[in-house]
Formats: structure tokens, C-alpha cells, sequence
């Protein structure tokens, strides 16, 4: 079994198609408004984050439960991390446009002589006072560089007490990175949830909706496990994971991956049902501007929500329902690649129609505004996977002298 | 008054013994047999050419079942049987119809699976012929088993008895029914 391997060519092919994904982002000021494009940048940054940030929680809840199965996976997703530091650099450019050059560029509350619909400004909006404690541009800025710093340093943490048992097979780092687990869960799921809350769902601030920051979790947590099941196909192709996985570790994360297809469908579902139900104004708003335009006509959005339901639940959920399914690499592999495509449609959806027009209307979902997020991902993700890819052969390929490898090396249902 | 008779029983000492024996019993086609062993064997379903269990489409089944339920009767009790407006939404919606059908879901999956898996196992069986046999309780200690029953086509008692001996298996004796 290679411990050791290469992935050198990969890693400079992820970074050139990183980098011109953002150059062409970049173009794209020249041809759409520059909130378009950088609305569209924070999908792409906002997708590639919760991917990082289910890495985490999937490692740590490794951690938590004393798993044995996912042992030979977790240190790809321990290389994933290294995600975290980029993906703050790459924050940079929102937080220093609304700093610097137009406060409101991406989160209308920031300028607060914004004129809102009805002639007020947000600086006199109720809505906007009740929540100022929360919704401010010095708590936004301290929190979101909090966030990316508390995420950087309890992944350094995880990976440094894996790493480091490689070495000395020393049971210490085992109980270190349990103790990490203990107190990083909460404080990866508190940040998460803020995150969420001033990056996506403030742009939209006079919506409440307290499911929140459970759908950004189950979107992450997805997301992480189809990236497992990419790499895991990807290094049993390679020849790398032969005689490390048999089809059981496909199982195991492809019940997973229906549990949280489940969880998913589960908490997005109450989100629309109780707002539905309540018939709130200032919560049905949200609902109604993904649906129909003022006159009443249907928007593309009320079909991007169909392909959601449709697409992000149905689909995966018959389809991981199979046994035959989940155990066989390209089928899984295929699973894997449509739930990530409906995680970036799902996140395009809560984060798209903030962009109106003068009716106040939303944007059409096909517009040239999809070729920027297209750009973004392609951009952020790069860089993403050239960070994973250049972690990946500083290390054992499997946490060698973990207590648990050989039961993992064995896993059996 | 001879009993007739149910099968044949073989010992074997370790796993890797009544494993190996379960591919060659497996490779001579029988179908009415069984491995007793004191801990799972990990594999032995392979060993033995098992296929799946259909609780897994029993299941499917009575979740499919469950989600129709929970929809047709609240779209027959709230649209036709008796039309009652209820804070202004329409007389049937899926959308409020939904929880209740995502719980009858599980509550039948959980029926459906639960009376499949006893459909399907056999339980509770209060006699099996095996418990006739005087060494079987060491079935739960240190010794494995193959049982062959009679009533398998490919049964022939001088033939089977040689194909267990071949196998490895030791105190080969045949079970009254």
C-alpha cells in the first residue's frame, strides 16, 4: 500500500483553473453591476465554506462519537481544511468593498441613508433598529474574522493531533482531539449559524426564520460527504485506497448521506411550511419573491425551487434508498455529483434573489449572473481543492496508528 | 419409533473452518441449511451465498403505504367528507397534509419492517429439531455447525455425509425431526 503519494500535477491544474476562475469573475465587472457580480462571488464563497465547514463537523463528530468506520476517510477530509485560510482571504474582497467603496454593495443594511420602498431609510426602519445590536458593520466585520480564525485554529488543532500519531502512535492525541471535539462542536455550530445569518440571510434582513441555521448545517454536512465519496472514488481509481476500502465504507456514508437528505428536506420543508402556514407578511415576503413577480406572473425562481425539491430531495432520496446503489463507486460517485450540484442551486436560491429590479422584482435565476457564480465556483473551488491537494502528500494516506484503523480497515455492516 | 429424519449436523472448532466449509456446502447448491456459530462471522453471509433480506422492500412498502394514507385521508376528511375552512387555506393542500403523512411514513415503515423481519425470520420458534442435539448448546460456546436439512433436494444422506466430512466437519450425526 503507497503510504505516500503525489498529487502534484493535480494540484497546479486545480490552482490555474482556481485563478481564472477569479480573473473572469474580476471581467465580470466589466460586463454586469458590480452587486450582480458580487452577489454572485458570495455564492461561490458561501458554497465552498460550507463544504469546508461540514469537513469539520463530520471529523468532529468522528471525534465525538469514537467512530471507527470513517478512520481511513477522515484524513481526507483533515487535508480539506486547509480550505479554511483561503477561503477568509478570499472573504477579504467583499468586506473591504462595503468598508471602502459602497456600503451597500452586497448587504443592503450596511448604508444606513439606504432608501427602503415607502421613502424611509434603514437608519429610521424598525426592523432594522430592533436588530442593530446583531446587524452592524463593526459586529459583521469582528464576527465573520472570529468565525474564519476560530475555524482555522480548531481545524489546526485536529490536524495536528492526527498528524502528529502518525509519528508516535500515541494514544494522547487520540483523547486530544476528542477533547477538541467536545468543546469545537458548539462553537462550530454557533458560528456557523451566525455566519449564515449575516452573510446569506441579512441581505434579505427584514426575514426572520429560526431553521436557519440548521439548513446551512444539513447543506454543509451534504456537501462534505459527497466530497467524501468524490475523493474516496477518485484514490480507489487512483489505486491508492485499494485493500484500504471495501464496499461497506460506501454504505456507511451513503446512509449517511441519505439521513441527511432526510434532515435536509426535513428542516427546509418547516422552514416554507410554517411561514406558509403562519401567513406572515413580513416572513412570506421571502417566499413570494422566489415565486412571483408584483403582477402576480410566475418568476423563474418558483421552477428553480421545483428543481430543489425535486432535485435536492426526491431524487437522492429514492436513489440512496438502493443497497446496490450506495455500494457501487460510479453510481455513488453520480449521486454524489447531483446532491452537490443541488447544494450550489440551493444556495444560489437564498442568496440570487436579493438582486431586484426596479419593480422589486427578483433577477431571473438564467441570466449572465449565472455565469459569474459558474466563475466563482470554479474559482474559489480551485483554490479549495489545490489547498486539499497540496496537504495531501504531506501525510500518511490513512491515520496509520489510529486506535480505530483496523477496525475501520475492516469495517463490516 | 424412528422420527423421521430432519438433517444432518457437522462440528467444526474454528470460523475459518465452518467459513471455508459453508463455500463448499454453498458451491453444491444446497439451499435448506445453516451455519450455527457462537459470535457473527463476518463474511459468512458471503460464504454461505446469501442474498439480501427483502425486509428492506417490506419497508419500502409500508412507507409508500403510510405517506398515501396520511394524504387521502385528510384530502377525503378535509375536502370531501366534511369542507371546513380552517384559517383560510384551501379545503386540501399537500402542504398541511404533510406531517401528519411523514408521520404515518414512519410509523408503517416501522410496522411494515418490524412484522417483515418476523415474517421473514421465523420468530418466535419454540422448537427447532437441532435442539434435540445433545452437543448443541455448545453452539453458544466454542463449537460451529453446518446443518443440512433433508427436505433440500440435493439431500442424500450417504453423499451429504461424505460432502461434510470432505468439508472438515467432525461428529457428523443426523437430527430427528
Amino acid at each position: 500500500m503507497p503510504a505516500e503519494s503525489s498529487a502534484a500535477p493535480e494540484a497546479s491544474r486545480a490552482l490555474v483553473i482556481g485563478l481564472i476562475g477569479l480573473a473572469a469573475t474580476a471581467l465580470g465587472l466589466l460586463v454586469s453591476p458590480a452587486s450582480a457580480v458580487a452577489l454572485s462571488y458570495l455564492v461561490g464563497l458561501t458554497y465552498w465554506t460550507a463544504i469546508a465547514l461540514g469537513m469539520l463537523l463530520l471529523i468532529l463528530i468522528h471525534h465525538i462519537v469514537d467512530a471507527s468506520w470513517s478512520v481511513v476517510i477522515r484524513r481526507q477530509w483533515e487535508h480539506g481544511l486547509m480550505a479554511f485560510r483561503w477561503l477568509g482571504v478570499l472573504f477579504l474582497p467583499l468586506i473591504l468593498v462595503s468598508l471602502f467603496y459602497q456600503s451597500d454593495l452586497v448587504w443592503p443594511w450596511m448604508n444606513t441613508a439606504r432608501e427602503l420602498h415607502g421613502g424611509h431609510t434603514v437608519g429610521h426602519d424598525p426592523l432594522y433598529l430592533k436588530k442593530e445590536g446583531f446587524l452592524n458593520v463593526r459586529a459583521f466585520v469582528i464576527g465573520t474574522a472570529a468565525f474564519f480564525l476560530l475555524w482555522i485554529w480548531i481545524s489546526a488543532r485536529l490536524r495536528k493531533a492526527s498528524f502528529s500519531q502518525d509519528a508516535d502512535g500515541d494514544t494522547r492525541w487520540t483523547f486530544m482531539n476528542r477533547k477538541t471535539a467536545a468543546f469545537g462542536l458548539p462553537i462550530v455550530a454557533l458560528t456557523l449559524t451566525a455566519a449564515i445569518i449575516y452573510w446569506v440571510k441579512s441581505l434579505e434582513y427584514h426575514w426572520f426564520s429560526t431553521m436557519y441555521g440548521v439548513w446551512f448545517f444539513a447543506n454543509c454536512i451534504r456537501g462534505a460527504l459527497c466530497c467524501g465519496v468524490l475523493i474516496m472514488v477518485w484514490l480507489l481509481g487512483r489505486g491508492n485506497y485499494k485493500g484500504v476500502l471495501n464496499s461497506n465504507h460506501f454504505h456507511s456514508i451513503g446512509q449517511l448521506m441519505l439521513a441527511f437528505t432526510v434532515f435536509w428536506a426535513y428542516v427546509t420543508f418547516s422552514q416554507y411550511f410554517l411561514i406558509w402556514n403562519a401567513n406572515v407578511p413580513e416572513e412570506t415576503f421571502w417566499y413570494n419573491l422566489r415565486e412571483l413577480n408584483h403582477d402576480g406572473t410566475t418568476n423563474q425562481w418558483w421552477y428553480v425551487g421545483l428543481v430543489i425539491l425535486f432535485g435536492h430531495f426526491f431524487l437522492p432520496f429514492f436513489a440512496l434508498l438502493s443497497y446496490r446503489f450506495k455500494v457501487t463507486p460510479h453510481i455513488i460517485r453520480r449521486i454524489a455529483l447531483a446532491i452537490l450540484t443541488s447544494i450550489l442551486i440551493d444556495i444560489c436560491y437564498n442568496v440570487l434573489p436579493a438582486l431586484k429590479d426596479s419593480h422589486g422584482d427578483s433577477l431571473p435565476f438564467l441570466s449572465i449572473n449565472l455565469l459569474w457564480v459558474l466563475t466563482s465556483v470554479a474559482g474559489v473551488g480551485g483554490v479549495c481543492v489545490w489547498a486539499y491537494l497540496r496537504s495531501f502528500p504531506t501525510t500518511k494516506l490513512i491515520p496509520i496508528r489510529d486506535p480505530r484503523i483496523a477496525e475501520s480497515l475492516t469495517h463490516h455492516e | 419409533m424412528a422420527a423421521p429424519l430432519y438433517g444432518l449436523i457437522a462440528s467444526f472448532d474454528t470460523a475459518r473452518d465452518v467459513y471455508h466449509a459453508a463455500e463448499k456446502v454453498r458451491d453444491a447448491g444446497f439451499r435448506h441449511w445453516d451455519c450455527i456459530t457462537p459470535m457473527p462471522v463476518h463474511g459468512l453471509d458471503k460464504a454461505m451465498g446469501l442474498k439480501r433480506s427483502i425486509v428492506p422492500r417490506i419497508s419500502l412498502a409500508g412507507g409508500i403505504t403510510g405517506f398515501f394514507t396520511g394524504m387521502t385521508m385528510i384530502w377525503w376528511t378535509g375536502a370531501v367528507d366534511y369542507q371546513l375552512v380552517v384559517g383560510g387555506k384551501p379545503l386540501f393542500s399537500p402542504m398541511f397534509a404533510f406531517p401528519v403523512s411523514y408521520e404515518l411514513t414512519i410509523l408503517f415503515t416501522a410496522f411494515a419492517t418490524i412484522i417483515g423481519m418476523f415474517v421473514v425470520n421465523g420468530l418466535p420458534m419454540h422448537y427447532h429439531p437441532v435442539l434435540k442435539y445433545d452437543q448443541i448448546r455448545r453452539g453458544m460456546d466454542d463449537t460451529f455447525f453446518i446443518v443440512i436439512e433433508a427436505r433440500d433436494p440435493r439431500f442424500n444422506l450417504a453423499n451429504t455425509k461424505a460432502l461434510l466430512e470432505q468439508a472438515g466437519g467432525r461428529a457428523i450425526s443426523e437430527l430427528e425431526a
